[in-house]
């Protein structure tokens, strides 16, 4: 190589910066501490992602607690008449980026409570954070299994979303009941989500006599082809592929399915639906039939029915249900809005001992969009949604239609 | 460290202190995140700042870091302090295994690596699930403590704010040790470096090692403090932002880590509130902090503040002749019967020499008769394919050119190989290491009084008068050339190797260093000397050799030398010359095609060209005469465009054009024809060429190659052939014939029967006489004296950037002065 | 059944590795410098020709076009505002500067095109197949490694037989003697970049419909094909391009017959091995060191 990558370097070493070093340092310093608290208002955090390949989950679920509270501050508010004040912080997928951003959210914002994103990681990273410092942490779509179930007592977190432990049992059991499979290949994100529900599958796999797992594929976020891993799973004699990740990714897994002509049933865990999955997967989309918490197509309740009104009202590019992406974000974000504010009324306080012993403790039941909740969490159960709530549906056109 | 730096450092620290008590669990954790940053940051610094070397893998280190401590506390039950040793240990281990690749690689291929590694760290961490925990990380790794008390965020903001400060201050003890300036000697010129019996893959790896501890030693406090560590906690995009905190803060600087990590971590936690844009606003910041301020922003903020060197000049304090002398004296360097080839040319040819202590051997030669291979053989560079060096007893030829500089055998070199970056006093202060730098000396400064007044009196020895603190890029030409050689003589050597000292000195510091080298061999030194100015070699020399396209043709005195021929023949070429004069009667046309009038340049600050002023009219072939290091080439360069800026006019036909790119200079019309031809190796020979005429449309271009082909009928049977595949005489034929086709105005040659043979010689001479005849306007370069004035109408002499004499070729050849310009006087004092 | 079809994949992701790592090549082998963020600049090409062709419903070929022509400019652009002013001044700043730049792109590309990865409309090159050796193959499968060959092909065609190709092997192979001919250098290294931009416009476009389109698709593949250049020897095209088919080809045997685990760790451990062996790269050719 002709030239060698030489760094441009400075002569001399000079003291005199750490005077500006210094003066820089207070000034920062002075406006960490000058953050204001406006005492009026209930503040409630957000950590999701807001940038980056997730994004558009981080918005579904903007929508779903900006319509919940925009509904609870036009009813009066709560706690006698303080509003509910949004402060969302972006993790930008990561979770050492969570963490910082809770952080901010717990001392700097001095939250009541606040809620996560789709990235099971970092809601993982941010659960022993909430523990420490007392905070409540509604999970509302993130599903690995430790992130409620995860031995601290007390228990800060809650959610209001599906739990990979629970999915990956329903999964196994519908691959068989409905197409006869007896032997699951899986093909698994390589992150942390994917670990959880290999484990919540494997688990589910002793339990159930009728399907055996005959493979475990992983593959990458960024991954192109995945024909190789099915190929494996080919041979492996899988009948039905069980498969755990993002829309993105997971459109990969069905183009590569589709490329290699191989014409087997797929189940799959919720993720394929944050995203345009019809769309990138191409024809093959309606070949995956996957869990969901709720669907917007369909006879709606009265919940269903205002939250729609409302997204129209508030997002002009909602026509109908076809738009709303990533639905499942959005409604479970709203019940869990509504259960969070419940609680934080009925415990009259920003306490988060008081809030975690409210939600524990909550009276009468309540009749959210995805269903009735009454007493939905306990001390021992901190989430709200069973797989008696889990339906498993299809993509039909752009229509995410129930299958079952 | 000087009381007001102190006093400073105490009132941050105490500032910071207060911060602490003052700041509540987020901000805590970002100022230690700012801390650890810095850490990391730091310790790149020693890779980036003072070695050069870039790494994009320093994220690996920081997961090895973070891994054994949260690995150890977790799941074996170790304590935190034991735990974060053991983490610097294994970082500082993976360091050097990762330097093996790395340093056989440089540039873009050294990013590479770095980049490899962190993915392969990264990727590891996610499946070596029994000891990492996987994709799920490690959870709940304990807080340091001490004894029954656990540290909280407060506590892990006063320890990180406590190691920052401790790496700061050793980062700023080792750039001032013998590790730090070896560090940075390496990075200014690894060979000079060499020469000096350093030893760059030991000071390469140790920096390695070192960047790596650190950012296994920040790791490990991180994983401790986050309490929850994950592959994704470490993704290559955080290596990008560790280099970005040298890089913004200043590289080399002290505080340049600190403050670039204060700006990279906390500036996106102040735009936190912007949430989705803060990474737009984070690129578009950078961009602008390495357009504006590219010292980074510590260059910026202490340029104002920077004093100019001032230091005084230096004073002999110890007595230099016993320290040169003192050294195992009376050692005879002889080579015998060396012999290397490149490409299948033999550089050197099966000579042998003697060069004895106390005497001045001088090896001289034309142009590329293989002197400074000689140079390099002896020296190391290269390995002798046969033949052997001997330095007293013992052989040196194939030992590693650090080696045989601790060997007791030092160097200079044809362009000075300074450490440019650092002081006058350091380069000679590096020196005196001999390459030996000490485990121990990791963070001593290297400030020894003794050593201090020793290379202070080497400078006042070798007649250096300039300042001490002065940074010896910034040098002028000559003092460069002085400090090089006080930094030789500060390695306590037995023999002194110098490679055209006094290449671009004018008269009277030629002179002076012509004293020097005597003085330096009396005091017992072997001294070897190539030079090029004769007036100096046959002052100096008490034996010359001379070489000629790789083998000794002579050996003897001074005198006989001189005398000898053989040697004045291959000096300024046959007299006689088939290539005819201009016939009588038929003189150029007139009209000025080229008048420079005023035309300086310099390399740096050496002034090369001073006050150039000559014409050349249409029709005419002007020579330019002179010995090596004249400004010959230079002025071609120059008028070409090669060299820019220069100062003066420079005009053709009327047009000014000394602020003109090359590109446009051919386009007007003035081709030159390189030294050293400078055909394009990988294309054939038509190709070459065609590319001769890229500025000009030329519909004919078929038949205009033709025609050149049948006036270069050598070429007509290559070519097809790629270019690089012709020999000398093939290649300046086909470097004509690229020129000619452009249809210059003016037609520039410089040395164009450099290393040829004597027939090709004639062939071609006979060449540029039909061209002359044809009324092609020619400014030709040639050492070949007799040849260049055989065919030129008039003729200039170029001694040292000026010119001397002007006037027809005639006249010129007559006068006696020339062969003096090239061969110099015999024991002749100059003026 | 799994190494030929293995092989397949390989294959079009090789040559698709290839033709960004030859967007490497052309810039580093004329001025020593690389957009260290041509991902990004494939991402462009990819969302560019989507917003035109679907969002906009211009034309497909227009679209391409079009798309093509921005990607060169972008080239352009990176060269003047991320290059040159820091080469001009002898510092390597470029590389972080153009990782900015890259950053800056991504983020723009978020906020304009949108933050939801789209995917390619179906069109024949995804739905067109033919079975080769009983495996079934896209027709899109067969056009990657065609068009990367073709335009190493063409590469080297432009450089042998064009006035202007020669003229840039000229400025590779001595920049001096090349300006002395009267050779623009600074707008050789333009020209460089301009194709640079273009290979990558290419690949992105090509990759779109096997691959999702959004603001973050091309940084993993950038950084693979600078892998690959590297390993190719950056300063040599057929090098860069048979280095690309093994790069594609090692990913697709490891994972068909170790298993995906194991894919990422392999590749880039193989990448430093092979340059422990060879510091030149797999083509490279040594320099001669002088002093």
């Amino acid at each position: 190589m002709k030239r060698v990558l030489v760094m441009p370097r400075s002569l001399r070493l000079t003291r005199r910066p750490a005077m500006l070093l210094g003066m820089t340092l207070g000034v920062v310093l002075a406006g960490f501490t000058a953050a204001a608290h406006a005492a009026d208002t209930v503040k409630i955090g957000h950590v999701a992602a807001l940038s980056g390949p997730s994004a558009q989950s981080g918005e579904a679920i903007t929508r779903g607690l900006s319509v919940a509270i925009d509904e609870i501050n036009a009813a009066g508010g709560i706690l006698g008449g303080r509003q509910i004040e949004l402060v969302q912080r972006d993790d930008e997928s990561k979770p050492p980026k969570g963490l910082i951003a809770a952080r901010e959210l717990i001392f700097k914002e001095k939250v009541a409570a606040f809620l996560g994103g789709i990235d099971s990681p970092v809601s993982l990273a941010i659960v022993p954070l909430a523990n420490q410092n007392k905070v409540p942490f509604m999970g509302v779509w993130a599903a690995a299994t430790p992130i409620t179930r995860n031995s601290a007592d007390p228990n800060y977190v809650f959610r209001v979303s599906a739990v990979d432990a629970l999915v990956d049992v329903k999964l196994l059991k519908y691959a068989n009941g409905k197409f006869g499979a007896r032997k699951a290949g899986l093909m698994l994100i390589n992150n942390p989500w994917g670990e959880s529900n290999e484990k919540g599958l494997v688990a589910a796999d002793k339990e159930n006599g009728n399907i055996e797992i005959v493979g475990i594929e992983k593959f990458e976020n960024n991954d192109v082809d995945m024909v190789p891993q099915l190929t494996r799973l080919k041979q492996a004699g899988a009948d039905v592929i069980v498969l755990v990740v993002n829309a993105p990714p997971g459109a990969q897994m069905m183009k590569s399915r589709e490329r290699m002509g191989w014409n087997v049933p797929v189940v799959s865990h919720w993720g394929i639906s944050g995203g345009r999955f019809p769309e990138l997967a191409g024809p093959t989309a309606g070949d995956a039939h996957f869990v969901q918490t709720y669907s917007f197509f369909g006879k709606q309740g009265p919940a269903g029915e205002r939250l729609l009104a409302a997204l129209k009202k508030k997002y002009p590019a909602i026509k109908g249900p076809e738009d709303v992406f990533s639905p499942v974000g959005t409604a479970n974000a709203y019940d869990a809005m509504h259960l969070l504010a419940k609680a934080i009324d009925a415990a009259g306080s920003t306490d988060g001992d008081a809030i975690r012993k409210s939600l524990e403790n909550m009276q009468g039941s309540y009749q959210g969009l995805i269903k009735t909740y009454s007493k939905p969490f306990s001390k021992g159960n901190h989430d709200a949604l069973g797989p008696d709530d889990y339906i498993m549906v299809r993509y039909v056109g752009n229509t995410i239609t129930p299958v079952e | 460290m000087s009381l007001r730096a102190l006093l400073l450092s105490a009132a941050v620290t105490a500032l910071l202190v207060v911060a602490i008590f003052n700041a509540n669990g987020y901000e805590l954790y970002v100022l230690s995140l700012v801390g650890l940053t810095a850490i990391v940051g730091i310790g790149l610094n020693v890779l980036l700042g003072l070695t050069g070397q870039i790494s994009l893998g320093q994220v690996g280190f920081y997961a090895i870091g973070a891994y054994t401590v949260g690995i150890l506390t977790t799941n074996h039950g170790v304590s935190f302090w034991p735990a974060l040793l053991l983490a610097a240990v294994v970082a500082a281990i993976a360091g050097v295994a990762l330097s093996i690749p790395a340093l056989r690689v440089r540039g873009p291929y050294l990013a590479m690596v770095t980049i490899a590694f962190a993915f392969v760290i990264e990727q590891s961490a996610a499946e070596w699930r029994g000891l990492t925990g996987g994709w799920n990380g490690l959870m709940g790794i304990p807080t340091p403590g001490l004894a029954e008390f656990s540290f909280a965020e407060r506590e892990i903001a006063l320890l990180v704010l406590f190691l920052t400060a401790a790496m700061t201050y050793l980062y700023a003890r080792l750039s001032r040790s013998p590790w730090g300036k070896a560090m940075r000697a390496i990075r200014d010129s690894e060979v000079a470096g060499q020469s000096i019996g350093l030893n760059p893959m030991l000071v390469r790896t140790m920096a390695f090692a070192l960047s790596a501890l650190t950012a296994g030693v920040a790791g490990g406090v991180f994983a401790s403090m986050s309490g929850f560590i994950s592959p994704e906690s470490f993704p290559f995009f955080e290596s990008i932002l560790f280099l970005l905190v040298v890089m913004i803060g200043g590289a080399e600087r002290v505080l340049g880590p600190l403050v670039g990590a204060v700006i990279v971590v906390l500036l996106p936690e102040f735009l936190s509130a912007l949430a989705e844009y803060r990474l737009l606003l984070v690129g578009a910041l950078l961009l602008v902090v390495l357009r504006l301020a590219p010292g980074g922003i510590v260059g910026l903020l202490a340029r104002p503040f920077e004093k100019p060197a001032a230091g005084t000049s230096p004073q002999s304090k110890r007595d230099i002749v016993e320290f040169l002398s003192s050294r195992r004296g009376g050692q005879t360097l002889s080579a015998s019967r060396l012999r290397i080839a490149f490409g299948g040319v033999r550089a050197v040819d099966d000579v042998s020499f003697d060069a004895r202590p106390g005497e001045v051997t001088s090896v001289i030669g034309p142009n590329g008769a293989g002197k400074t291979t000689v140079l390099n053989l002896i020296g190391g560079f290269y390995d002798p394919e046969q033949g052997s060096i001997r330095l007293g007893d013992r052989d040196v030829a194939r030992l590693a050119s650090h080696k045989v500089a601790r060997a007791g055998i030092a160097r200079t070199y044809q362009t000075t190989q300074l450490f440019e970056h650092m002081s006058v006093l350091d380069n000679v202060m590096i020196g005196l290491r001999q390459g030996r730098l000490g485990a121990g000396s990791l963070v001593r400064p290297d400030e020894r009084p003794a050593d201090l007044d020793l290379a202070e009196s080497l400078l006042a020895f070798v007649g250096y008068d300039g300042a001490l603190d002065q940074s010896a890029g910034a040098l002028a030409h000559v003092d460069k050339r002085l400090v090089e050689i006080a930094r030789a003589l500060a390695t306590h050597p037995s023999a002194l190797l110098l490679d055209e000292p006094a290449a671009g000195l004018n008269a009277a510091d030629t002179a002076r260093l012509g004293e020097l080298v005597r003085q330096m061999a009396e005091l017992g030194l072997v001294v070897i000397l190539v030079e090029h100015d004769m007036r100096l070699v046959m002052s100096v020399s008490d034996r010359v050799v001379v070489l000629d396209a790789g083998r000794k043709i002579a050996d003897g005195t001074a005198a006989e030398v001189r005398a000898d021929p053989v040697v004045v023949n291959a000096y300024l070429g046959e007299e006689q010359s088939s290539a005819k004069p201009r016939p009588a009667g038929s003189t150029a046309t007139g009209g000025e095609v080229l008048s420079v009038s005023d035309l300086r340049a310099a390399y740096g600050a050496a002034p090369v060209l001073t006050d150039i002023d000559l014409h050349v009219d249409n029709g005419e072939l002007v020579a330019v005469l002179g010995a090596n290091g004249a400004g010959k080439s230079t002025l071609m360069r120059a008028l070409s465009g090669l060299h820019r800026p220069v100062q003066g006019r420079v005009c053709l036909l009327g047009r000014e054009i000394q602020n003109y790119a090359a590109h446009r200079i051919a386009d007007a019309g003035v081709v030159l024809v390189p030294e050293g031809r400078q055909v394009f190796p990988e294309l054939s020979v038509v190709d070459n060429i065609r590319l001769g005429a890229f500025c000009r449309s030329a519909p004919d271009l078929g038949n205009e190659v033709e025609a050149m082909l049948e006036r270069f009928p050598r070429l007509r049977e290559r070519r097809r052939q790629r270019a690089g595949l012709l020999s000398g005489g093939e290649q300046q034929m086909l470097a004509l014939a690229r020129g000619l086709i452009a249809r210059p105005k003016l037609l520039m040659l410089d040395e164009p029967s450099l290393g040829l043979a004597p027939h090709l010689i004639q062939e071609l001479y006979a060449t540029l006489a039909e061209l002359r005849d044809e009324g092609m306007t020619i400014l030709l370069v040639d050492q070949m004296a007799g040849l260049a004035l055989g065919v030129a109408d008039r003729a200039f002499v170029l001694e040292s950037g000026a010119i001397v004499h002007g006037g027809p070729a005639a006249e010129i050849r007559d006068q006696q002065g020339l062969e003096k310009a090239y061969l110099g006087e015999l024991h002749g004092t100059a003026p | 059944m799994l190494i030929p079809s293995a092989l397949i994949t390989g294959f079009g992701l090789g040559s698709m590795y290839g033709l960004l790592a030859l967007g490497f090549y052309v810039t580093y082998s004329v001025s020593n410098t690389v957009n260290f963020a041509q991902g990004s600049t494939m991402m462009l090409g990819a969302v560019l020709c989507f917003t035109f062709w679907v969002t906009l419903g211009w034309p497909v070929w227009l679209a391409v076009l079009l798309a093509l022509l921005a990607c060169a400019l972008w080239g352009v652009v990176v060269e003047r505002v991320a290059v040159r002013p820091f080469v001009v001044r002898g510092s390597n700043a470029w590389l972080m500067a153009t990782v900015a730049l890259g950053i800056v792109v991504e983020n723009v590309v978020l906020f304009t095109f949108g933050k939801d990865p789209r995917g390619m409309p179906p069109s024949f090159l995804t739905s067109e197949a033919f079975f080769v050796a009983g495996i079934k193959v896209q027709a899109l499968q067969l056009m990657i490694p065609i068009v990367g060959l073709s335009i190493a092909v063409g590469l080297h065609l432009f450089s042998r037989r064009t006035k202007y190709g020669k003229a840039l092997l000229a400025v590779v192979q001595n920049p001096d003697a090349a300006q002395l001919m009267g050779i623009n250098i600074v707008a050789a290294v333009l020209l460089a970049f301009a194709m640079s931009g273009l290979f990558a416009g290419i690949a992105g476009i090509l990759i779109a419909p096997l691959f999702t389109i959004s603001s973050t698709m091309g940084t993993l593949f950038g950084i693979k094909a600078f892998a690959v250049a590297i390993l190719g020897g950056i300063g040599n095209a057929w090098g860069v391009m048979a280095a690309g088919l093994i790069y594609g080809l090692a990913e697709a045997l490891i994972t068909a017959l170790l298993g995906s685990t194991y894919t990422q760790i392999l590749t880039f451990a193989l990448v430093i091995l092979a340059l422990a062996i060879r510091p030149n790269g797999l083509f490279g050719q040594a320099s001669v060191q002088k002093v």
